[in-house]
């Protein structure tokens, strides 16, 4: 009986400094953001009025989702301890396979069911198509990594440029020319009462499916990783899986199940660009995003939250690129596109402080 | 054992992917004349010039028995070795595409004296520090050793004027905007002539645009074509490739006006036609084929020809499915500013 209590007042111990922690940071960029305000409106002389904040915020936590999607793939992969670099490719595959259920799903679909009916279906099927074409390559990756323990950083290279020449190669053949017309994207779906509120609900609750899921995965990745059994098992084994091992965890499986746990996270960020954002491929859509999401990783400290952050924060620094950009013309406009860049070493070097991986991030483990 | 027979795959999945991604070009009868086309990073199904351009190659190429091949650049570094490929290759002629490949192919250029090059939107000019081209030659083509390259250039500031004419008349908010691609001399032309266009036929309008350093970043196009609506644009003219049909895609979800570039992209980018007004069509492809009707011909000449207004080389494309809803005032004042272009007497406000 005592010893309960003494374990409930040291967890009870343990939330309070985590939340000591955790608010210092908030406002810390709390701080920053009206800091960065004040600074922004000095730069564009008051011309962003109530609605124009409004606007930009939404767009940053727009922005903010394929970033973050990436993000909680580095974070379900290298806290079980495998390096995942090819987030950006398995995006790039999902955002195909995303795009070509959705259109040709679409023509199937239509006489049977109608056309918005078919358009539903056509962009749910097309999600789970693009989950499985990223846990496609996540397997691989997986297989390399952990089966044949081959360096990591290669196989996640190779996942990347196999995706572009696949992709590639089926943009030019299927996808360049003569596409009928599309079902479209996902569309708003503002939550009821909560999207009235004033300032906040535009912003957090008139959004698309995938960045409410997205918000909900942080939130669930952060409660599995921290307050889960297996949680706790997936942090052993990307920390010291010598010692998960005695315990009888099996390494080599976690360490599977995380990584394609990444892929299908990695999916739903494909699936973002062309069922959420536009509905159209391009080849190297993605555009360098998922290893920004690698970034916001770091920037979080392997924390789902502190990655949303990081990923908000990169998304804010594009809507003040947007915005400077827009009320501004006679700024060179090389310099508003420093900004989301400059924002993030800014707050990497003064902000977050060091950050420390897990400690068997990227090494292979091999059963003695 | 393992590990290394895995590294060897590796790379040997790598090597066949590189080799699979250049597409190497085959070789061919020495009679037939090759052509080489090295693509910018939008790849040759743009929906834009660089696919404008290969139907150019392509056309003459059917039209004289000719053979010929593109290579898709993938990123910057790409270009010389490109271009490398198809010299060492023994091809005649080598199209580069874009503005951004005007260092690679003056460098290419001298290296491969018997090889002709023709470079879309860029012209070689004496600058100072210049490695290709330095200040003491007065011409780049003759005296400054690029005896073997033609610049095919267009007067986007003529099209672009034109497009601001039509979206000044046609916008009910006054406030008409652009979405542009990174800001290079043809896509500042473009810019800069829209909204002098805009401003000529309404003084009071308001002008808004911003510079996105990619052409390939549609999602990022199409939001920050989203915050210049929010602005109250109602007319958006994508100027950039990808990024800029972002711009169209969110103009046409909002349900209001867009411009297309290049290419009338009402016939190339069918998902933005119900809100397509026009597009600022420059002719690549026609320039490409008469340079390449030229080589044929034997006329072919260094230096610089520019397309133009005069030439038909830049021009509006139809007004498809608006034509109706595009008042006549509106089309007397494209032509008015049209014809004062031409004749000099209306001056587009572009200085390079």
């Amino acid at each position: 009986m005592v010893k309960r209590t003494s374990a409930l007042s040291d967890a009870l111990q343990l939330a309070w400094v985590r939340l000591r922690r955790s608010l210092t940071t908030i406002l810390l960029t709390a701080f920053g953001l009206v800091a960065a305000w004040a600074l922004l409106n000095l730069v564009i002389g008051g011309q962003c009025d109530g609605k124009c904040v409004v606007d930009a915020l939404a767009q940053t936590l727009r922005v903010a989702t394929p970033i973050a999607f990436a993000a909680f793939c580095g974070v379900l992969c290298e806290r079980a301890g495998v390096v995942d670099i090819g987030i950006e490719g398995k995006m790039l595959m999902a955002a195909m396979a995303a795009y070509s259920v959705n259109l040709f799903g679409f023509q199937l679909l239509q006489d049977a069911l109608g056309p918005v009916a078919a358009g539903n279906v056509s962009r749910w099927l097309a999600l789970v198509m693009a989950v499985a074409s990223a846990l496609l390559l996540a397997g691989l990756h997986a297989v390399f990594s952990i089966r044949f323990k081959s360096d990591q950083i290669i196989s996640g290279t190779v996942i990347n440029i196999l995706a572009i020449g696949i992709t590639g190669y089926m943009y030019r053949a299927f996808l360049a020319e003569n596409l009928p017309a599309g079902p479209g994207t996902f569309p708003l779906v503002p939550i009821p009462l909560l999207a009235e509120i004033p300032v906040l609900g535009p912003i957090l609750f008139h959004q698309k499916p995938l960045t409410y899921l997205m918000l909900a995965l942080a939130v669930g990745i952060y409660w599995m990783l921290f307050y889960t059994q297996w949680g706790l098992r997936v942090r052993a084994v990307g920390e010291h899986p010598r010692a998960a091992d005695t315990l009888g965890i099996d390494v080599l499986r976690t360490r599977y199940i995380n990584t394609l746990l990444g892929g299908v996270v990695a999916g739903l960020g494909g699936a973002w660009f062309t069922l959420e954002a536009v509905d159209v491929f391009s080849p190297l859509m993605t555009n360098g995003l998922g290893f920004i999401g690698l970034a916001a990783m770091i920037f979080g400290k392997w924390n789902p939250f502190g990655a949303l952050l990081g990923a908000l924060l990169f998304g804010l620094g594009n809507s003040v690129t947007a915005t400077v950009s827009i009320f501004r013309p006679d700024i060179p406009s090389q310099i508003p596109q420093m900004l989301p860049y400059l924002l993030t070493i800014i707050v990497l070097t003064g902000v977050v402080g060091r950050a420390v991986a897990p400690a068997a991030d990227g090494q292979p483990y091999e059963k003695s | 054992m393992r590990n290394r027979f895995l590294i060897v795959l590796t790379l040997l999945v790598l090597v066949s992917l590189v080799v699979a991604a250049c597409a190497a070009p085959g070789g061919g009868t020495s009679a037939k004349k090759k052509i080489g086309l090295v693509t910018d990073v939008g790849g040759v199904n743009d929906k834009s010039f660089n696919q404008s351009a290969w139907a150019g190659v392509q056309k003459a190429v059917k039209e004289f028995g000719w053979e010929a091949k593109f290579i898709e650049s993938k990123q910057p570094t790409d270009y010389e070795k490109n271009i490398d490929q198809f010299a060492t290759e023994k091809y005649d002629v080598i199209v580069t595409v874009g503005f951004m490949m005007g260092d690679a192919t003056a460098i290419k250029a001298k290296q491969y004296p018997n090889i002709k090059f023709a470079i879309i939107d860029y012209d070689y000019w004496p600058t100072k520090d210049s490695q290709i081209c330095p200040e003491t030659v007065k011409n780049c083509y003759d005296d400054g050793g690029l005896k073997n390259v033609t610049s095919l250039m267009f007067q986007e500031d003529q099209v672009g004027f034109l497009a601001g004419v039509l979206a000044g008349g046609m916008t009910k908010t006054g406030t008409i905007c652009s979405v542009a691609g990174m800001e290079i001399p043809p896509v500042v032309r473009f810019v800069v002539g829209y909204q002098n266009g805009a401003k000529w036929i309404k003084p009071d309008v308001k002008t808004l645009n911003v510079y996105i350093p990619s052409f390939v970043d549609t999602p990022k196009g199409k939001e920050t074509g989203q915050s210049m609506i929010g602005q109250g644009c109602d007319v958006v003219f994508g100027v950039g490739g990808n990024t800029g049909n972002g711009g169209l895609l969110a103009a046409k979800e909002k349900g209001l006006m867009a411009i297309g570039v290049d290419v009338d992209q009402y016939l190339t980018y069918p998902e933005v036609k119900d809100a397509l007004l026009s597009s600022a069509a420059k002719n690549v492809d026609a320039a490409v084929y008469e340079y390449l009707k030229a080589v044929n011909n034997n006329t072919d000449k260094a230096g610089v020809f520019t397309a133009n207004l005069q030439n038909d080389g830049v021009g509006l494309a139809p007004f498809h499915d608006w034509d109706s809803k595009i008042p006549q005032s509106v089309k007397d004042k494209i032509k008015q500013a049209t014809e004062e272009l031409k004749s000099g007497k209306l001056a587009t406000g572009y200085k390079p």
